[in-house]
């Protein structure tokens, strides 16, 4: 049963966590104002090792809230504005020739960052793309053949606008699963608004933010997601979830396998921000439509229905069973 | 192209049910191969994509060869293709199939002709469900045809159908009908439904799996109900449709009329369906007569027989009157009448005539004999079926007074007897009930108020048995029983009182139908005779008459008892339903029929057993109800007090807490989706409605120990207590409606919910045994083929027919019937 060898160190640690957390949140909520739960969402992402995909129409803080949270870190931070005419060798980096010593030097790229903010993602063409493919999902670089570890944590941010707006390259599936959860900003409410209005009328609040937390205090976070418990049902919960996108009819495309990953390593994240050691099925509830719904794709049917896949993964959450104690 | 198979089989499931209409199995096979043909046929118009109206076309063609195959090779080129040789064989063939199927009553033997035409029956009927399910795609009707199979068996029979043939025709119709339906689904997806993406092979056909599974659960709660509720609910007929166990398929159906059987067995005549004429009669005086066919004079502890008859050639009844009626004096008026009967073509083998007594005169070709004791008239030669005789009787008409002195003879030892090991008790009771009488008359007159009114006997078809024991139920315990019953327990009591009695068997004096009295089967009838020295053997008629007894049944006037007012007349008494009253020897509106006054004073001649009320059997019956609508409730109080004294033992509870707590929301109809997490649950039931800050406390805690068993790696060191599930209960309830507390006490859903999900259960096992796929069964087979090499093969399917067995014939008897 005792996953960790000290619960008092582990109590003591999630103590840590949820603290360390919490100054993070306020200090980004200063700055993106009447969002909480996007802001929650992407501390969890973070503490997963996850990336996220911010998606919506401009000028709603997408970069804001990116910036925000590479602000509120005191670590490198790497902002890379995708265009069509970028090329991959813009975001991993070149081996150029050094004249003095006579070698091709490598010279890194803006991947190589704690927090990279990739902005209109999908304004940059799909071979650019791709290029994020493998530092996303292996932490790796490899250019002329020498391959680069990059530094932990790692987390890259993009942000892109729907795709049927002008001039955009849809990602392509297999990047869209790679990103740990997808997220909406949606407008601010009014008072959100008026009080943005305020505080941002007259200065640029990011440049009065102070870094909270350290890339060793974050990592120590990462170290206690990673020892929170995850039950075998709800292990099973997470597999029936996922499976249930496989076999909807109204979908074209169910979630992969490491969609089961990333939704079992977020619900971690889930249970820790809410000072919990152990996963609960409300985690994952909770976590299934940011992400699972960014990778699947509705049926014909579905679509002539006007039915989105975030519409599709909130039935099938209330329609799979919560397991039993059995 | 399943669709031709599943009609094939639908129509061989219900030729099942023929089972009980024939001796032997060899018309099965016939039958068997005459759909295999049909279905062969369609099938294969069906994937020559051939035009809807050619299978019709050709099956007739085939089932031809296929039946001169079968019944006519000789005469046929090739031993299959008809020639007009064959043709007029099967012409033959069949004819003979009508007649003997109007000459047996089921089970009929396997002749041939009957064979045949069973198999061209079937063979149509396949063909019309071929037409119906699978040309013109109306699957449902095709249910026509195969209900009118089914009616052959249902209509002839006096059995209800076994259960199990019922089930195995239900099955085929289903099996028809849950074909066709995935047929049309999968037709209809391909046109509509788009491919899922990858063209993979999987996504060709749409999943039809589902709606097939749903259509087959419906179908199998459907036959599982149409066997039981008739089964569980006898109050809804006396004869529920299904009778458990095949049937045997005894008693006369088809064209013939059953003749009552001396070693009576008369609840079968009374019973049939059919009410066949056996004969009419016309009388002189228009007065109806009980025709007697036997009088059984022995009783020997299980039945009454007769004894062995003696005709002397002397004793034709051509050569003159019949011997005299024994013990009648000179000096006893006689009332003379002539009547002239018609038997019917149509009866059972019978050698005796039905003749009212005592008969004076007989006049019937034949070899006639009379009985000189019993004046029973029979042949060893000739039957009685469409004989017309004529008949002239001397009833005697004793006054009151002759009656009253009559005595008993002395030398009649032979019609006292009665077998050892009686129940002492009878004697008691006969005693009982004829202790006011002084004269052996009046005890008879006694015994007979008492059968039909002060005893308060039911008449009840579905009595049966006739010994000793059978006896001793009937007078001491449930007094019901038709007049088998009556009539030898009334001839019993009166050998015990010392009055000689014998039973006679026969018919009542049946209907008035235009000029004629006409006599059917269910004027079947037995009543006891009895003796009194001087007058002779006098009919009396213990067994209620009228709707709610033997409908023809009257009582003789003489047997009536005496009102002191009335002056003692003579005569027969009038026909119970001749409606025109015959003056001359009406009994006067002093004496009335009891029976018939019954009658006008209530629908119900009979009245109820008086052991139990009507009003306490209503209770019964309604604590019975009660109680069985109960049986919920005390099993969800069962499992509540299992569930806390579960709590109280061990610390954390285990998942019981949890579980009353979701029962405890399911009964009061707060109980939510199964994707709801126990924290969610919480959060509802606390938003929605909103507990006293106890409860609210309570729940949570429920809640979170439930969450941490389930989920943390270390559950909550205190958990719940009863306490704390009684508040919540308490508090829950208070909140909803008095009808919803009612109801969550009296019926509380989460049992039913779980009977439902135990039913779902045992229909799952029926899923999985039809998952079991055909193809296991084919390599089965075959494995046990390839071990049974070079034995030979087992001769089904043979369509010879065999000698009928020999042994069948037996229970002919000089009775005359066959059973």
């Amino acid at each position: 049963m005792a996953v960790t060898p000290d619960v008092t160190d582990a109590a003591a640690r999630l103590e840590d966590l949820v603290d360390t957390a919490h100054r993070i949140r306020n200090t980004i909520e200063s700055v993106i104002e009447g969002k909480s739960d996007v802001v929650r969402l992407t501390l969890t992402v973070l503490l997963a090792e996850g990336h996220l995909l911010i998606e919506d129409v401009p000028g709603v803080g997408k970069t804001m809230l990116a910036k925000a949270l590479a602000r509120s870190i005191d670590c490198p931070v790497k902002r890379v504005q995708f265009t069509p005419d970028l090329l991959p060798s813009d975001i991993t980096g070149v081996s150029a020739y050094n004249q003095q010593t006579r070698e091709f030097e490598f010279k890194p790229g803006p991947i190589f960052a704690n927090i990279v903010v990739g902005d209109e993602i999908n304004r940059a063409s799909p071979k650019t793309q791709s290029a994020l493919l493998e530092c996303m999902e292996e932490h790796q670089v490899t250019v002329d053949g020498a391959t680069y570890a990059l530094e932990s944590p790692f987390m890259v941010i993009a942000t892109q606008n729907p795709i049927e707006m002008e001039g955009t390259y849809p990602l392509p599936e297999a990047q869209r699963d790679r990103f740990t959860a997808k997220i909406a900003m949606g407008y601010p409410e009014t008072a959100a608004e008026l009080e943005m209005l305020d505080v941002h009328g007259a200065s640029q609040p990011l440049d009065k933010m102070e870094p909270v937390a350290t890339t060793a205090e974050v990592a120590a976070l990462i170290r206690a997601v990673r020892a929170v418990y995850v039950s075998q049902p709800v292990k099973r919960y997470a597999v029936d979830l996922v499976a249930a996108t496989r076999h909807s009819p109204e979908l074209r495309l169910g979630a992969s396998p490491r969609a089961t990953l990333h939704l079992v390593r977020g619900a971690r994240a889930h249970a820790a921000l809410a000072g919990r050691d152990y996963v609960i099925p409300d985690d994952l509830q909770d976590l299934a439509v940011p992400v699972l719904a960014h990778r699947l794709l509705p049926s014909l049917e579905a679509q002539g229905q006007r039915r989105h896949a975030e519409q599709i993964v909130g039935e099938l959450v209330r329609r799979v069973p919560v397991p039993d104690a059995k | 192209m399943k669709l031709p198979v599943a009609a094939g089989l639908a129509t061989a499931a219900v030729t099942v049910t023929l089972y009980p209409l024939f001796e032997g199995g060899s018309w099965f096979w016939s039958c068997v191969g005459a759909v295999l043909v049909t279905t062969l046929a369609g099938a294969a118009a069906s994937r020559l994509g051939a035009r809807p109206w050619v299978a019709p076309a050709v099956t007739p063609v085939a089932v031809l060869l296929y039946l001169t195959a079968v019944f006519t090779p000789e005469e046929a080129w090739l031993r299959a293709v008809p020639t007009r040789d064959s043709v007029v064989r099967l012409a033959e063939l069949l004819g003979s199939g009508f007649d003997d199927i109007q000459r047996f009553a089921a089970p009929v033997p396997d002749q041939p002709g009957i064979t045949l035409l069973t198999a061209a029956g079937v063979a149509l009927i396949a063909l019309l469900v071929d037409v119906f399910a699978v040309r013109l795609r109306r699957a449902a009707l095709a249910g026509l045809p195969l209900l009118a199979l089914f009616t052959v068996p249902a209509a002839v029979m006096t059995e209800p159908i076994g259960w199990p043939a019922f089930v195995v025709a239900a099955f085929g119709y289903i099996g028809l009908l849950v074909t066709d339906g995935r047929e049309r689904l999968s037709r209809w997806g391909r046109a509509v439904v788009v491919r899922r993406s990858g063209g993979s092979a999987r996504g060709a056909a749409p999943d039809t799996e589902r709606l097939a599974l749903s259509g087959k659960r419906i179908g199998v709660t459907a036959i599982a109900l149409a066997i039981l509720v008739p089964a569980v609910l006898p109050a809804l007929s006396p004869d529920p449709l299904f009778g458990f166990g095949v049937g045997n398929g005894l008693g006369g159906g088809g064209g013939n009329i059953g003749i009552p059987d001396a070693i009576a067995k008369l609840g079968g005549q009374l019973r049939q369906q059919s009410n066949g004429t056996v004969l009419t009669y016309t009388s002189s005086d228009d007065v109806p007569r009980y025709l007697r066919i036997y009088s059984l004079d022995i009783f020997d502890g299980t039945k009454w027989t007769l004894a062995p008859l003696r005709g002397r050639p002397e004793d034709r009844v051509s050569e003159g009157p019949l011997p005299p009626a024994p013990g009648l004096r000179p000096g006893v008026s006689l009332k003379r009448a002539e009547m002239r009967v018609t038997m019917s073509e149509d009866i059972d083998e019978l050698n005796f005539l039905p003749l009212p007594y005592p008969a004076r005169q007989v006049d019937a070709d034949g070899d006639w004999r009379a009985d000189r004791s019993s004046l029973m008239v029979f042949s060893t030669e000739d039957e009685a079926a469409g004989l017309e005789y004529r008949v002239v009787t001397e009833e005697p008409e004793p006054t009151t007074t002759e009656l009253r002195t009559a005595v008993t003879l002395p030398d009649s030892e032979r019609y006292l007897q009665l077998p050892d090991g009686l129940d002492p008790r009878v004697e008691a009771l006969a005693r009982r009930v004829a202790a006011d009488a002084a004269t052996p008359y009046e005890s008879a007159v006694e015994l007979q108020e008492w059968f039909t009114r002060n005893g308060r006997f039911t008449y009840d078809l579905r009595a049966s048995g006739s010994g000793a024991q059978a006896l001793s139920r009937f007078l001491l315990r449930d007094r019901r029983g038709y007049c088998e019953q009556f009539a030898g327990a009334m001839a019993v009591m009166a050998r015990l009182l010392g009055i000689p009695a014998r039973v006679s068997i026969g018919y009542t004096g049946g209907t008035k139908i235009g000029d004629a009295w006409t006599v059917r089967t269910h004027d079947a009838h037995a009543w006891p005779e009895l003796f009194f020295d001087g007058i002779g053997w006098l009919r009396f008629e213990p067994t209620p008459a009228g709707a709610g007894g033997q409908g023809t049944a009257q009582v003789p006037s003489y047997s009536l008892p005496v009102t002191p007012t009335a002056e003692p007349t003579s005569g027969a008494s009038e026909g119970p339903s001749s409606g025109d009253e015959d003056t001359g020897q009406s009994a006067g509106p002093a004496r009335p029929n009891p029976r018939q006054l019954d009658r006008d004073l209530d629908g119900t001649a009979i009245a109820a057993d008086p052991g139990t009320p009507a009003a306490v059997k209503f209770g019964i019956g309604a604590a019975a109800v009660l109680a069985l609508l109960l049986l919920p409730a005390a099993a969800r109080l069962l499992v509540r007090r299992r569930r806390l004294r579960r709590l109280t033992r061990s610390a954390a509870g285990g998942h019981a807490a949890w579980a009353e707590l979701r029962d405890i929301l399911t009964d009061l109809g707060m109980a939510g989706e199964p994707s709801e997490t126990p924290r969610a649950l919480g959060r509802r039931i606390a938003e929605r409605y909103a507990p006293g800050p106890q409860a609210a406390e309570s729940l949570a805690r429920v809640v979170t120990s439930e969450e941490r068993l389930r989920y943390a790696p270390a559950p909550s060191a205190s958990g719940p207590v009863p306490a704390d599930l009684r508040r919540i209960r308490r508090d829950l309830a208070s909140k909803t409606s008095r009808w919803r507390r009612l109801g969550a006490a009296l019926v509380p859903m989460s049992v039913l919910l779980r009977l439902r999900a135990a039913g779902e259960g045992v229909l799952d096992v029926f899923d999985r045994l039809e998952g079991l796929r055909p193809r296991l069964w084919r390599t089965g087979l075959r494995r046990m083929e390839l071990r049974r090499t070079g034995g030979t093969s087992p001769g089904h399917g043979t369509a010879t027919t065999p000698e009928r067995p020999a042994g069948s014939g037996q229970d002919r008897t000089l009775t005359g019937a066959r059973r």
